[in-house]
């Protein structure tokens, strides 16, 4: 299983060697700067306190970071098949399984990297420039949670969250490459759920069919649960992650099914 | 069978049989391969070859019948099989994105045990030196094509595959090709196996060819042939003055004539015998030699004339 690590090197390679990635990152580092100083500098008559910067930068920076991890995976496959390189990949003495798997890994790895760079940035940065209240009440003032927790607990929880979605878009746009072998599809088609989901959802939730309890929309993320506001009351948490559990088995099973079943020709 | 060498064949295709929807794209190949053999595979343009080759590499699924290398099978032991395997498949592919060190790192991490002292080797060996660590999008083709060879050869196999590998080379790149390819066969024992159509080329690289048209083997031969037994008739051609008049006193030999010039069938010592003949009816022989027919020719007569390209 070592050697595993050494495709997952490889993908990383991928991934890192190419300009749209560090455009990806750059952006990212700029655009939290940027929401920091604009509330610092701008006049107002209220000053946030560090924590509540933070959180409001993490809902727009996730978007983007949902959208850049999106890409990578979306190209992952997608690009191997329209460059030809697929073809000096696979063989190789490794089994197809494995090297998706290492795909996989890479871009969950990928939005790992995002994701920690967020956290970093929207902590250290907004704890410099806002006053910092570190008591329980924030999480309910702030965040808007009947949770009693420390600031620092919500928020990770809160991460926590935020990637279990970003795991399912991902899969997602993974699998739509590696059935398709269109990059553009998938980025599509993902970017559709992360903006237009729970819009989805709602109108499917408003029409009242009984169906709609069981659309991966509403089991993304359990931020609801975290909060204590189920989107609906009959909603608990081992059912959502049910939801997302079967979903995400489903999802998983085909991209692999036809990634190891596929002919790979022209 | 013209071939009888012994000793386990490197590799071997079984019955392999390739079906898309209701066509029969490969039809029960049979070929076995030997150990240091430059293998021609030669077909026209949509016979087989390149599906036949990605079967070799389980790129494709074989619908019936086996692929074997070095005793394992590629359906059922692939990363067994492919690991004496290395190729390059249509054209070759890689990361323009990386630099061609990059290329070649990124598949050395894939097989245990090779080192960086072994990519700097084979980077030496196919003359790329200077150019390594540019971007592979900067190279030409033909640079593309020896990084290539050096990805299928990084591993050492037992089994090189080059799908049309004198595609986009030029005559200078064709013969270094060429010569580097027999020297592998020769010195390193390693078998390879060159898809082509074109017969002049494969003529001059290769110790065998098979051919196969709509997905069928045709013929299985060998080029470098021992020399031709003595007693087996040939046809020769004989450049007399008066060919004509020759002929009429041939009567009795399998003969005729050919763009001027007089050709007879027959053995080496009739050869002798008719020249001694056509001198003493007080002709001048100018010329005699046997009328090697090339692979064109013989490829031509085989598949019925049918226009290869």
């Amino acid at each position: 299983m070592f050697n595993f690590w050494q495709l997952v090197r490889n993908e990383n390679l991928k991934i890192y060697s190419r300009i749209q990635t560090w455009f990806m990152i750059g952006f990212i580092v700029i655009l939290q700067i940027g929401l920091s100083a604009l509330l610092k500098f701008i006049p107002s008559e209220f000053e946030p306190i560090s924590w509540a910067a933070m959180f409001e930068q993490t809902y727009i920076l996730f978007f983007f970071i949902a959208i850049f991890t999106v890409v990578v995976a979306a190209n992952s496959v997608a690009n191997e098949f329209s460059s030809g390189t697929i073809k000096l990949l696979l063989i190789r003495p490794w089994s197809r399984s494995k090297i998706l798997l290492s795909k996989y890994v890479s871009i969950l790895l990928f939005g790992l990297l995002l994701g920690a760079i967020m956290f970093v940035l929207t902590l250290g940065v907004n704890l410099l420039l806002f006053p910092f209240d570190n008591s329980n009440s924030v999480v309910h003032e702030s965040f808007g949670s009947v949770r009693d927790m420390r600031p620092i607990e919500y928020i990770l929880l809160y991460y926590g969250n935020k990637f279990i979605e970003l795991v399912m878009l991902v899969t997602i746009s993974f699998m739509m490459s590696a059935v398709f072998r269109s990059s553009v599809l998938a980025i599509v088609l993902s970017l559709l759920i992360l903006t237009s989901g729970m819009g989805i959802a709602r109108i499917l939730f408003a029409l009242g069919y009984e169906w709609v309890d069981y659309v991966l929309f509403l089991h993304m993320n359990f931020v609801p649960y975290l909060d204590g506001a189920p989107r609906k009351e009959e909603f608990t948490l081992p059912f959502s992650m049910a939801v997302y559990g079967v979903y995400y088995v489903i999802f998983i099973a085909t991209t692999w099914f036809i990634f190891n079943k596929r002919d790979v020709s022209s | 069978m013209e071939f009888n060498e012994t000793g386990k064949p490197v590799v071997q295709l079984k019955n392999v049989t390739k079906i898309i929807g209701k066509r029969k794209i490969i039809d029960g190949l049979s070929v076995d391969l030997q150990e240091a053999e430059v293998f021609g595979f030669i077909g026209p343009n949509g016979a087989g070859k390149t599906t036949t080759i990605r079967m070799m590499v389980g790129l494709i699924s074989i619908t019936d019948g086996d692929v074997i290398i070095r005793g394992q099978s590629i359906r059922h032991d692939f990363e067994k099989a492919i690991r004496h395997v290395g190729a390059i498949v249509e054209n070759p592919e890689m990361y323009k994105y990386l630099t061609g060190y990059q290329n070649l790192l990124h598949y050395s991490r894939m097989v245990p045990g090779i080192t960086r002292q072994r990519i700097d080797e084979v980077v030496e060996l196919i003359g790329l030196k200077a150019r390594i660590h540019d971007k592979v999008k900067t190279y030409s083709l033909g640079m593309r094509q020896r990084l290539g060879i050096a990805q299928a050869i990084l591993h050492k196999p037992s089994l090189l595959i080059l799908d049309e590998p004198t595609n986009g080379l030029d005559p200078q790149g064709i013969r270094e090709l060429r010569d580097y390819l027999r020297k592998l066969a020769k010195d390193e024992g390693i078998t390879v196996f060159v898809s082509s159509h074109l017969l002049s080329e494969m003529e001059l690289m290769c110790d065998r060819v098979v051919i196969i048209q709509n997905g069928q083997l045709i013929d299985n031969r060998s080029i470098r042939q021992t020399a031709i037994p003595d007693t087996e008739a040939q046809r020769v051609l004989f450049e007399v003055d008066r060919a004509e008049e020759a002929l009429e006193v041939l009567q009795g030999q399998t003969a005729g004539l050919y763009q001027g010039l007089l050709w007879v069938n027959a053995d080496r010592e009739e050869v002798a015998a008719i020249n001694a003949r056509l001198i003493t009816a007080g002709f001048k022989v100018y010329a005699i030699r046997v009328q090697n027919k090339s692979l064109e020719d013989q490829f031509l007569e085989m598949t019925g004339g049918e226009r290869i390209v």
